[in-house]
């Protein structure tokens, strides 16, 4: 079995979002919108629909993403491996763009909080990554954990307003 | 007749109906008006070329673009190269004219401004001639220079190019009862200082509570789309008779030609400087190399007007340089880092003086293209405008990616 030269780093971001599981997935699931709370995303645009589901969001999905001016990259193509509704479990991977982020995968998971099961829902975006080449395991992680963190506070600031 | 209008009406080979040639016509002429420049990959792509060779050689795709002009087959996509219609080039004759102890002589200068191979125009450029005549500058006239390169989108650079000028005018008419200790020189610089800094903090502060709908923050309904990075740099002059004050916040640049030496009177804000990597970290931020050294991995400069989320890494406060002006002065170069990242200070320098000398050949396509559309009785457009068109076109052919905005002045014929 050959083993892959190129180092890889793995991490998981949670975050707690003051709103209803239903919402919260609702957002999260639209495949074809992530410019709806993804703060980098400046648009979006199917490229083709999996078999799967209604509207183009079924497993196999692709997305062409255009990102901001100022980020270190300028478009992302990104697939839907899983979407399950029932156990609120999404899977994506990105399979091309003008950036550095090789053989990502990233697995959101969303669950009620124990805290309050009606109004809180937690979710945990866990995702591996290769380290790219001149730069560091730490700094992968920190960077990737950081855009990460910047969507899911993005994201509970929208289900805040949405629930006015 | 059916046959006579497919053929005026099919697109193939020589297209002369006459809409679109009034179209083409319309179009040179305002190409000209606005001295924008296209880009000329295949010119200068050699880079082992010493810089002078670069520049020697510059004079053949000028010719090259001149005949096509000519022609009337200018290519499909060139509205991409077009500038904005806020950025305008200066025609005002080169030689001064003596109008009587009255007349208020305006700073030569040009502007060229163009989104060039980036996807879209988030620069923004601000002259103000004869901005006011404020007490600190002994009731006489000040003339305000500002290039913007905005990211995250152009709100903020837009919001500068409108505002930045007006917070200066209102800092410098108000009557502060500063300290008057020191010297007369270190009161003035002390003076010009503190308004730089007012008014970049007061254009940060609008920035920020500002949503990209145009509404206060707290006001707003939208939801919350907006860019985690959406700011822009700023680097502004004041021109005086006496003096020079550049206020600079992120990494566009102004620079002096003296004596055909290029003196920064900027240094560029990138989040690899020393200083600025320690106040990052002092401030919890972190510098990733990630195609460069970026703020938080995400930002290439280190700091900016706006970008409310990245604070306080991405810090406001401009740099302020306090220059007083000599005989050997040529001219100022305020850009953006479209043109920096391709072009060293020094080689713009000796591109921009050798514009501006007197012995320049008027053989330059350049003029004989523009003479050739002015009515108005000008006799050739104004160095300082040529020198901006040959920077920029250098920057294009350099391969620059992003959008390019160049002001140059001229300060032998500017002495006020």
């Amino acid at each position: 079995m050959e083993s892959s030269k190129q180092k890889r780093c793995r991490s998981s971001v949670v975050e707690t979002i003051e709103a209803p599981l239903p919402l919260v997935w609702s957002i999260l699931r639209s495949f074809d919108k992530p410019q709806a709370y993804q703060r980098f995303v400046k648009s979006c645009t199917m490229r083709s629909g999996g078999g799967g589901g209604k509207g183009g969001e079924g497993k196999g999905s692709v997305r062409d993403v255009t990102l901001v001016s100022g980020f270190p990259a300028d478009f992302s193509t990104e697939r839907l491996e899983e979407l399950d509704d029932e156990s609120h479990v999404m899977v994506v991977s990105i399979i091309g763009g003008n950036h550095r982020l090789v053989n990502y995968k990233s697995k959101t998971k969303v669950v009620a909080s124990p805290e309050d099961m009606a109004k809180k829902t937690v979710v945990v975006e866990s995702y591996v990554v290769d380290v790219p080449e001149g730069t560091s395991e730490e700094d992968t992680i920190f960077f990737v954990d950081n855009i990460i963190r910047y969507n899911l506070t993005s994201l509970a600031k929208l289900t805040k307003k949405m629930m006015k | 007749m059916t046959e006579i209008y497919r053929t005026i009406s099919t697109g193939r080979g020589d297209d002369v109906s006459p809409t679109k040639c009034r179209e083409r016509r319309r179009r040179r002429i305002e190409m000209r008006r606005q001295a924008a420049v296209f880009g000329e990959p295949s010119s200068s792509r050699n880079r082992d070329r010493t810089d002078m060779e670069v520049y020697s050689s510059f004079d053949v795709p000028l010719r090259k673009q001149a005949r096509r002009s000519e022609i009337g087959g200018l290519p499909a996509d060139i509205g991409g190269f077009l500038a904005p219609p806020a950025a305008s080039s200066c025609q005002k004759s080169e030689a001064p004219v003596w109008k009587g102890e009255e007349t208020e002589d305006e700073p030569l200068y040009g502007i060229v401004s163009v989104m060039g191979r980036s996807r879209k125009m988030e620069d923004s450029v601000t002259v103000k001639p004869n901005l006011c005549k404020p007490e600190v500058n002994r009731q006489r006239p000040v003339h305000f220079f500002a290039v913007y390169d905005g990211h995250g989108g152009s709100q903020v650079s837009t919001l500068c190019s409108t505002t930045m000028h007006t917070f200066v005018k209102e800092e410098l008419e108000q009557n502060l009862e500063e300290e008057e200790e020191g010297s007369e020189n270190d009161v003035v610089e002390r003076k010009w200082r503190g308004v730089m800094k007012r008014s970049f903090k007061r254009m940060d502060e609008m920035a920020t509570s500002t949503c990209v709908c145009g509404t206060s923050v707290p006001l707003c309904n939208c939801d919350p789309r907006e860019a985690a990075i959406s700011g822009s740099t700023a680097v502004t002059a004041v021109l005086t008779h006496d003096h020079i004050i550049v206020a600079n916040t992120g990494d566009s640049r102004a620079v002096l030609c003296r004596n055909g030496m290029a003196i920064p009177l900027s240094n560029d804000h990138k989040p690899d400087r020393p200083d600025e990597r320690a106040r990052i970290e002092a401030a919890g931020g972190r510098v990733l190399v990630v195609d460069g050294a970026r703020v938080e991995g995400i930002l290439a400069t280190s700091r900016a007007i706006g970008d409310r989320y990245l604070k306080p890494m991405v810090a406001w406060e401009p740099e302020v340089t306090f220059m007083r002006r000599e005989s050997g002065d040529e001219c100022l170069v305020l850009a953006s880092d479209g043109l920096w990242d391709v072009l060293s200070s020094q080689l713009a320098c000796d591109i921009a003086r050798f514009c501006l000398r007197e012995e320049t050949p008027s053989s330059l396509d350049l003029n004989r293209m523009a003479q050739e559309d002015d009515n108005d009785g000008e006799q050739n457009p104004s160095r300082s405008v040529l020198a901006a068109t040959l920077l920029t076109r250098l920057a294009l052919g350099r391969q620059s990616s992003d959008n390019i905005s160049v002001v140059v002045i001229d300060l032998k014929n500017s002495s006020q």
